[in-house]
């Protein structure tokens, strides 16, 4: 083997050879095609090695995330193929046209669509906890500048993700993007029964921000057990 | 081809390179249903077209990520070519011989013939140098492992107790070794590499 050939093409690789080796080299390449084709065959085993190692763990978490997509496309999707007769294509063009006529003002979904916050029950008989029994009454009343601060006091003294998902809640219904988003974050990423609630409405969170295409990357985390799948689904669908 | 222009469908390309799951459900909602139909049709079913789909996408996925792959046809057509000349490979394969397949490229479109082809060389380039590498003695193999996932030379070299320039030299020496293995096999010469 040709041993020295291939310590210049790895030190030339590595950019480690003086102006005048490195002009030597150049001339080599144009001049000497044998060498020119070692050389080439060596830098592209160099690029395969490089993503076959450094990008292992992509393609890792990349198969994973195909085989989930995949697994999910070709169990809802059994495309049924009707066969349309000539004249059945005329009747569905025209259909379609009128209908696209009176629906013409197919917009994107809104926030306000599908935004149905849940009662607030914290409060228990005999329970005396002032700052709760405000916030609870301000969220149910849908008046939710008012309970932020209520759930800010209460939040100092215990921490729940309870408290902290209608605190965020409130936050998202008050236009706080930033800080609700924080807050539904931290829950997202935490192991509470809140942690499918609060990613639900990370998503609305962009939904109402208007940043669909972060919508629904947010949306396509959420494992299909959570309570309210089918709206997870119709809003992906509506995304579409 | 460096200066050919990218056509915009190059999103796909790097929505797979970026592991973006919106995009990698918009080519299974847009592109993949037609491959489904083409296979279903040629002696498959739905799980034959998902694998070859799945082969497909980590094989773009790679390309992308070694050769900054840029696209300059449309997603569609050099997609479902891919895919379709994979499911006659496979078929070919397993059948013993006699199988008559409709197998023309059109040839009407340039472009997209070059951009499979390329895609076809890559793939079977890939499979080589993988083979040659399993070739390599335990030594080599673990010292491009190492070298090429930790990538400072110092650490590796800490690793495998040697110097530095030692790491250094080996490694040139292994993917040399592979090189030379590579030149002198026959296959890669029908490759035309350069």
């Amino acid at each position: 083997m040709n041993e020295e050939r291939y310590i210049l093409f790895g030190q030339y690789l590595d950019n480690e050879l003086s102006a005048e080796e490195k002009t030597n080299f150049d001339k080599q390449l144009a001049e000497d095609p044998e060498f020119a084709s070692a050389f080439e065959i060596f830098k592209e085993l160099n690029q395969h090695l490089e993503n076959k190692f450094g990008n292992a763990n992509e393609l890792k978490a990349f198969k994973k995330n195909l085989k989930s997509i995949s697994k999910e496309h070709f169990k809802t999707k059994k495309p049924k193929v009707v066969a349309f007769k000539p004249w059945q294509y005329a009747i569905a063009a025209s259909v379609a046209i009128l209908v696209g006529l009176f629906v013409f003002q197919n917009i994107n979904p809104s926030f306000e669509d599908y935004n149905n916050p849940e009662m607030a029950t914290f409060i228990e008989r005999g329970d005396v906890n002032e700052n709760l029994k405000l916030a609870q009454d301000a969220f149910n009343a849908k008046n939710y500048k008012a309970a932020i601060p209520y759930f800010e006091a209460i939040l100092k003294v215990n921490k729940s993700p309870e408290i902290q998902y209608f605190f965020a809640v409130s936050l998202l219904e008050d236009n706080q993007f930033q800080k609700a988003e924080t807050n539904l974050s931290e829950l997202k990423s935490g192991t509470s029964i809140y942690k499918n609630k609060a990613t639900w409405y990370l998503a609305l969170s962009k939904l109402k921000q208007e940043e669909y295409k972060s919508c629904k990357e947010i949306l396509l985390t959420i494992p299909d057990d959570f309570e309210d799948y089918d709206q997870v689904q119709e809003l992906l669908n509506e995304l579409d | 081809m460096a200066n050919a222009t990218i056509h915009p469908d190059q999103i796909y390309i790097d929505g797979l390179a970026n592991n973006d799951s919106a995009i990698i459900q918009s080519i299974y909602k847009k592109f993949v249903p037609k491959v489904v139909h083409y296979i279903r049709n040629n002696s498959g079913d739905d799980d034959k077209a998902q694998d070859v789909v799945q082969e497909i996408m980590i094989l773009l996925f790679n390309q992308a990520k070694t050769k900054k792959l840029q696209l300059t046809c449309p997603f569609d057509a050099y997609f479902f070519l891919l895919c379709k000349r994979k499911w006659l490979n496979e078929i070919k394969k397993s059948s013993n011989k006699g199988v008559t397949i409709d197998e023309d490229l059109p040839s009407n479109n340039e472009p997209t013939e070059e951009m499979v082809t390329e895609t076809e060389v890559f793939d079977e380039k890939q499979q080589l140098f993988d083979l040659m590498f399993q070739k390599l003695g335990d030594k080599c193999q673990e010292l491009l492992k190492l070298s090429f996932t930790i990538k400072s030379m110092e650490e590796v070299a800490e690793k495998l107790n040697v110097t530095y320039g030692y790491v250094r030299k080996k490694k040139s020496l292994c993917v040399g070794q592979l090189t030379q293995w590579i030149q002198e096999t026959n296959r890669f010469k029908s490759l035309k590499i350069i």
